[in-house]
């Protein structure tokens, strides 16, 4: 026996169903409203979600990272040899990559210029993605450019660029990152460039993740800087990461909440329609309670009309809004199959799910004010 | 044997400021196998009356009885069961449910009664009612005079001990109202049931076992 017939059985669910087919338009209208109501919540939570993912993929290059500066409360005007050591050994398995910096200006022979930021380190691979050339783990000569300064001088690479009266020969072009990447007019050398410099001016730690580059920053805190004191300045990006999940949250909300109004309009709406068809029922209603129909039976057939606007409404609503959802997944990250996950399916259910609670509470004051008129009164029409 | 029984009815409804006095002490019993006709003008209080013989309504005082158990101070629930089970309506305008076939129509007072299959019941109503072709049709589908004898045929459905008819003639012409009156009289036979018919057709007295006249909510003599 198929679904179907077993909720043929139900006397209730029977009538409903033919007493939604007398008025098909009203039903389409009732059921249109519904369909509009899931599909603003479940697109809009939908929307909420690929928003989160791609800022979530955009910043997550940054959040991992953890910057360490000398602080007011240093002795020496950079951090020593030492301290990276300590350092290392709070980090663990995470690259630390002490820097020295600098500025200078480069000018090729035929008078173009262009100021960059000169960065002494060993290790640029853990810090900058290269799009021609290599990127060494140990970095001992040679010499990084960014891409765009490299354009702008007509660099190219194997040409030589010219620090502090030495030249290096160009090994790799950095690729400018997006957001709050580095990589933008930069000279990378060998810590030796930067020799005269006795000190660091920054470490960076690269660490596996978000949470882990912020339990390194919590430890290093602990480590150097006791009380109010300030040794070393400790930056991690996870928090900010942290403040923007929320503020994606809150906005999610707020997308939801607009959403809402739109399926309790929807339900006010089949409130106005349930309570006129039941009106207009008055006197059949009378007829069912005259012959013997009990009231919770006229109860629950009207409560059954509702449920079905709400059930078809709400899986109506939950295709269109998955369709929807694929757009706009195509959209912000290019793969619209992401919408299949469950933190967007989360949202189709939510949709349906509030429609035919939404239909049911509509339908709860129309179906006892029918059950409960006197079959007398009733039956005057 | 006496099947409904009003015992000194008195109904009063308020209407705005004022008190109506619909029935003023009514006696009237229905026996089986007997078509009892109540007559009178409009505003006498015959539907009052109906309403109270069909435990629609319940009296302001009196009581009322029902093969000699008094169900004057049943619940509404309580009087919901007694009409189900013992108690068959037929309407003036019909009443049937335009979404149902015939045979749908005259199965509904059972159709939430899913313990037992009343298809075979509801088939043979209206084979008896002379509708036996058409089984399948929707009110909108069927005369005046069909829809009236499917109404009936819904009245018997649950085998109930007296029928009770509001103007059944009322919205039909004189030969279709002589052939459902021949019909509730052979049925009235046949199941051996107490029928009331309110009307003011003056085409119902000849059928009638027994004619009771009310005028202004009293029972002439």
């Amino acid at each position: 026996m198929s679904v179907t017939d077993l909720l043929w059985r139900v006397p209730s669910v029977q009538m409903a169903w033919r007493n939604l087919g007398r008025n098909r338009i009203r039903t389409a209208l009732a059921t249109l409203g519904i369909v509009i109501g899931v599909v603003a919540i479940a697109s809009l939570g939908i929307a909420g979600v690929a928003l989160q993912q791609q800022a979530t993929a955009d910043l997550g290059s940054l959040t991992n990272e953890v910057m360490i500066s000398s602080g007011p409360d240093s002795d020496s005007d950079g951090i020593t040899d030492e301290q990276v050591e300590e350092i290392r050994s709070v980090a663990g398995d995470a690259a630390v990559v002490p820097e020295k910096t600098n500025q200078t200006t480069l000018s090729t022979r035929d008078g173009r210029e262009a100021f960059v930021s000169v960065t002494a380190m060993t290790r640029p691979s853990a810090m900058y993605t290269v799009s021609a050339g290599d990127n060494p783990d140990r970095f001992h000569s040679g010499a990084l450019l960014s891409n765009g300064t490299a354009m702008q001088l007509g660099y190219e690479l194997g040409d030589p660029v010219e620090y502090d009266g030495q030249l290096y020969r160009i090994r790799g072009l950095i690729e400018a990152e997006g957001g709050f990447g580095p990589g933008g007019n930069e000279l990378v050398l060998p810590l030796s460039a930067l020799a005269e410099q006795e000190h660091y001016d920054s470490v960076t730690v690269v660490a596996a993740d978000g949470d882990e580059a912020q339990a390194i920053a919590d430890r290093l805190e602990t480590r150097f800087n006791e009380g109010d004191d300030e040794v070393l300045s400790v930056t991690s990006f996870a928090s900010a990461q942290e403040s923007i999940g929320s503020f994606l949250n809150t906005l999610n909300l707020a997308l939801l909440g607009i959403g809402s109004i739109s399926l309790v309009v929807a339900s006010v709406a089949i409130l106005n329609v349930m309570l006129m068809s039941t009106i207009e029922r008055r006197g059949e209603i009378g007829v069912l309670r005259a012959v013997g129909i009990r009231r919770g039976e006229v109860l629950r057939m009207i409560l059954a009309e509702a449920m079905f606007l709400g059930v078809i409404g709400g899986f109506v609503g939950a295709v269109a809004s998955l369709a929807v959802g694929l757009a706009v997944f195509e959209v912000l990250a290019g793969d619209p199959t992401l919408v299949l996950a469950w933190p967007s399916v989360r949202y189709l259910v939510l949709g349906f799910g509030f429609a035919v609670v939404a239909s049911m509470l509509s339908g709860l004051y129309p179906a006892w004010k029918a059950a409960n008129d006197p079959p007398v009164e009733a039956l005057r029409g | 044997m006496t099947v409904v029984e009003l015992d000194g009815v008195v109904k009063r409804y308020r209407s705005g400021q004022e008190v109506i006095e619909a029935l003023k002490g009514v006696d009237f019993r229905a026996e089986r196998g007997e078509m009892v006709t109540v007559i009178g003008p409009s505003g006498s209080g015959k539907s009052t009356m109906l309403n109270l013989v069909g435990l629609l309504d319940t009296p302001s005082e009196g009581a009322v009885r029902l093969d000699g158990r008094d169900v004057t101070d049943f619940t509404e629930d309580e009087l919901t069961e007694e009409r189900r089970s013992g108690i068959g309506f037929v309407f003036q305008a019909f009443h049937l449910l335009p979404m149902l076939t015939a045979t749908e129509n005259v199965e509904l007072p059972s159709m939430w009664d899913t313990s037992r299959d009343r298809r075979d019941r509801a088939v043979d109503l209206l084979q008896r009612v002379g509708l036996g072709d058409r089984l399948d049709h929707t009110p909108s589908q069927l005369s005046g005079g069909q829809q009236q004898r499917v109404a009936i045929a819904r009245a018997l459905i649950n085998e109930p001990e007296i029928l009770l008819a509001d103007e059944p003639t009322g919205n039909l012409d004189q030969d279709t109202g002589r052939t459902i009156l021949d019909e509730l009289t052979r049925l009235k036979e046949i199941e051996n049931i107490a029928i009331v018919a309110v009307t003011h057709d003056e085409q119902l007295l000849e059928y009638a076992d027994r004619v009771v006249r009310l005028v202004d909510g009293e029972i002439q003599p």
